[in-house]
């Protein structure tokens, strides 16, 4: 491509250029900006304020978990445990708060001690077994819906004013767990982009062995991000019994899906190697959007499955054809 | 003062003894060349040393300590530095953060800082006059530029000791050049060189010392003043090398492809004729693969050709419809589109060739094996067994393997791209045997090569390419390889082909 546009006249490298600067990795950007317009032109409702953090409320549980499966994923890995680790700590920590404020610092710490401790044992299995850690974290997540159900098929307990508050309300009108988010995800981002742990991770999601004979030590990329995915998932489970109000058992279901979904839009590859926070963030926020959408323009819920559907894979292809050109 | 000493060192692997018994002295400031065919244990020898394997008995002192390297992260921080023949980069990344891999330059807060990532890259770069983008991504580079990428992230580490397993089979003459000089520079600065290659010429020109190695054992060190590369060869094979052959003479009135290309410029046109070797020279980045793969079907991105047997054209639009017309490309990558490295020999010899075995969709392997013993035979391959997988081979098997597969396709237009790249003295001349012989038998075969003595050897006729351009075309009993490297470099006003 770069040999080619070299020789063309000075508008088709024009052209050239806003076509490679519109192709994968930047695409997420794009489409958010299009359908963005196009729903401000089309969809009363859009973009009223209230609307608008709505849709960053809708997004902060899937943007914490996309920033821990950025990190897993770009590292060569995939944690599919992450949705069942949020669905726990949804009915754990409404249980043990029950209504109790009091209660929410020290039982949102040991939330987050356990999502790291699943997280660890995770890394450390996948260590030892050198198993794949899609049937790993899968394992995972069927032993984890197990734990739940053992303990409660039906909501559980309630969660504390804090965690309500977190979860629904705003400061100077943006949502407070739009500001969690950002936060987290830009100091993810500078992990990943300036550390020499990022730079590491990075490397050994590209190629392993290259990583290896470079001194990397893979095991212990494996472990940390297991268990940084473990701690984002205990996190957004706290800011999902939030928003639920209670323990209900079956929170976390398939928001795994979502969250690989969400990185994988915003250009991560799933191969490992390449991937970026901020962009993974892109795709969390497209993809609550297109759920906002289709509910404004009053979509029922089945139509709106076979479309979201649709539109993700078609995104997902559009990025892919384009890096194949490039 | 020897800076390396090895002594009565020994490797086995369950039992095989993969080095005998190898005592070797080199000394800083020097360029000690190893020399040896495939399984001479050369490879085994610079493992040991570089800390990847450990060995069996012996010891390795270094600047007269004995040392043990548990890992080759311990032979590096001891400045032994090792250029992989296999790439240890991560495509990904740019050419900066894979030159500093392991060990990024970091601010006083412990923060990478990018810019002077950069700025050092830069420097080791212009400090040692390798021509490349520190920002660019290292997927985006040629394999030769690859190759750089890889010497100049060993050059930051490297203070007494340098590996180079082989490192110009790839590149093109102006950085072997450069590379040469980067190793003179090196050696003045009283680094030791350990130098592995199968090319002896260039190893009489740069080396001070010569080390030959057969069946694991050392035969001998020369120096290389006033050795020749007969002698080498012989200490090598332990036998006289024989004169090179000629190709068949090609039959007059034998069927022709004309193979009309359009890259850059306009349409140019060349023709091979049935039982014909033609040579195609030039230097890396000219676009020889470009043409190969286009020709093949396998990409259209290098510009479009249009082929012609006896005046029908034939319309290759992928490399299944290619096959089927007998148009079959080698790869120059064996490693990544060539071998399926977990696969057996048998079904790396057979995957091209399956439907013809397949009787209804259903594998017959019984036949596999057959079809795959009896090229594999023909193609003189030695081989423990047919189950092996292929990634135990060495490289000159792997390209046996590789073109049995060709071969079982019957190709009647065989484009091979650098066939003995990485391959030893003696499974060279058996490929070049195999391709002299399919040419008797009337194939039309291509063979794209860096090795310009190599081309001249074995073609009727070499075509030298520049900028996607065919640029020359000389018969090659009446060239030499500097008319070639001539007209592949732009340094005479060739004359175009028509």
């Amino acid at each position: 491509m770069t040999e080619v546009s070299r020789s063309k006249s000075p508008s088709l490298r024009v052209l050239s250029h806003i076509h490679r600067a519109s192709s994968h990795e930047n695409a997420v950007w794009w489409m958010i900006g299009a359908g963005m317009l196009g729903a401000a032109l089309f969809v009363p409702g859009f973009l009223d304020l209230q609307n608008l953090a709505n849709v960053a409320r809708q997004s902060a549980v899937l943007g914490v978990l996309a920033i821990g499966q950025t990190y897993v994923i770009t590292a060569g890995m995939i944690d599919l445990s992450v949705g069942q680790i949020a669905g726990l700590v949804v009915v754990l920590s409404s249980a043990m708060i029950n209504g109790d404020t009091s209660m929410t610092l020290p039982v949102a710490m040991l939330m987050l001690c356990i999502g790291a401790g699943i997280g660890f044992f995770n890394g450390v299995l996948l260590n030892l077994l050198r198993l794949h850690p899609l049937i790993l974290t899968f394992g995972m997540l069927s032993v984890l819906q197990g734990i739940i159900f053992t303990y409660t098929d039906r909501s559980v307990g309630r969660t504390s004013e804090w965690l309500s508050a977190l979860a629904n309300n705003d400061l100077f009108g943006i949502p407070l767990s739009a500001f969690l988010v950002i936060a987290l995800a830009f100091g993810a981002h500078l992990v990943l982009t300036r550390t020499r742990f990022g730079y590491h991770l990075v490397a050994a999601g590209g190629n392993a062995e290259s990583a290896r004979r470079a001194g990397i030590r893979l095991w212990r990329i494996r472990l940390a991000v297991f268990v940084v995915s473990g701690i984002t998932a205990a996190l957004a489970g706290l800011l999902l019994a939030g928003r639920i109000g209670t323990g209900y058992p079956l929170a976390g279901n398939g928001l795994e899906l979502d969250a690989i979904v969400a990185v994988v839009l915003g250009g991560t590859a799933l191969s490992g190697g390449r991937g970026s926070v901020l962009r993974s963030l892109a795709g969390v926020v497209l993809l609550a959007c297109i759920s906002n959408l289709l509910n404004l323009l009053e979509v029922s819920a089945y139509l709106q499955m076979f479309i979201k559907g649709a539109i993700v894979v078609l995104a997902i292809l559009l990025n892919q054809s384009r890096k194949g050109q490039a | 003062m020897p800076v390396l000493e090895v002594s009565n060192l020994s490797k086995r692997y369950s039992g095989v003894a993969a080095l005998s018994d190898v005592s070797l002295s080199a000394t800083a400031g020097e360029i000690h060349a190893i020399v040896g065919a495939n399984g001479a244990g050369k490879s085994t020898l610079m493992n040991l040393i570089s800390g990847t394997v450990s060995p069996s008995s012996g010891s390795i002192s270094l600047d007269g300590k004995n040392v043990r390297f548990a890992n080759p992260q311990a032979a590096q921080s001891m400045g032994i530095a090792t250029v992989y023949q296999e790439f240890s980069l991560v495509p990904q990344l740019s050419v900066a953060r894979n030159v500093f891999l392991g060990r990024e330059p970091r601010n006083r807060f412990g923060l990478i800082d990018p810019a002077r990532l950069m700025a050092d890259t830069r420097a080791l770069l212009s400090k040692y006059k390798i021509e490349l983008d520190p920002a660019a991504e290292v997927e985006s580079l040629s394999v030769a530029q690859q190759q750089m990428v890889e010497i100049a992230r060993a050059l930051t580490y490297a203070s007494r000791v340098l590996i180079l397993d082989e490192p110009t089979a790839v590149l093109s003459l102006r950085e072997q050049e450069n590379l040469f000089s980067i190793m003179r520079r090196l050696r003045d600065d009283n680094l030791l060189i350990l130098f592995v290659s199968h090319r002896l010429e260039e190893i009489l020109n740069i080396a001070d010392r010569i080390t030959v190695f057969r069946d694991g054992r050392k035969i001998e060190t020369l120096a290389a003043a006033g050795s020749s590369i007969s002698e080498i060869v012989n200490r090598m094979t332990g036998r006289e090398r024989a004169l090179p052959k000629q190709p068949a003479p090609v039959q007059e009135n034998a069927e022709s492809y004309t193979i009309e290309y359009k890259s850059s410029g306009d349409p140019q046109t060349i023709r091979i004729r049935c039982g014909e070797i033609v040579g195609i020279a030039g230097l890396v980045g000219a676009g020889r693969t470009g043409f190969a793969r286009s020709l093949a079907g396998l990409s259209g991105r290098n510009g479009a050709v249009r082929i012609e047997r006896d005046g029908k054209t034939l319309s290759l639009k992928s490399p299944r419809q290619a096959m089927r017309e007998g148009v079959v490309y080698l790869t120059e990558d064996r490693k990544r589109d060539g071998i399926f490295s977990g696969l057996d020999l048998v079904a790396n010899a057979t995957a091209a060739a399956l439907p013809d075995l397949a009787q209804g969709g259903i594998r017959n392997r019984r036949a596999e094996r057959d079809r795959a013993a009896s090229m594999l035979e023909r193609l003189h391959l030695v081989a423990a067994s047919l189950s092996l997988p292929i990634s135990k081979l060495s490289g000159g098997n792997q390209q046996k393997v590789v073109m049995a597969r060709a071969l079982l396709t019957h190709p009647k237009l065989l484009i091979c791209d650098e066939p003995t790249r990485g391959v030893d003295v003696g499974g060279k001349a058996e490929i070049h045997d195999i391709l002299r012989g399919l040419a008797a038998q009337g194939t039309a075969v291509l063979v794209i090569s860096s090795e310009i003595e190599e081309l001249l050897s074995l073609s009727h006729r070499i075509l030298t390419m520049r900028d996607r351009r065919f640029v020359a075309e000389m018969p090659a009993r009446q060239t030499s390889e500097k008319d070639i490297l001539m007209a592949a470099s732009g340094a005479a006003p060739a004359k175009e082909t028509s």
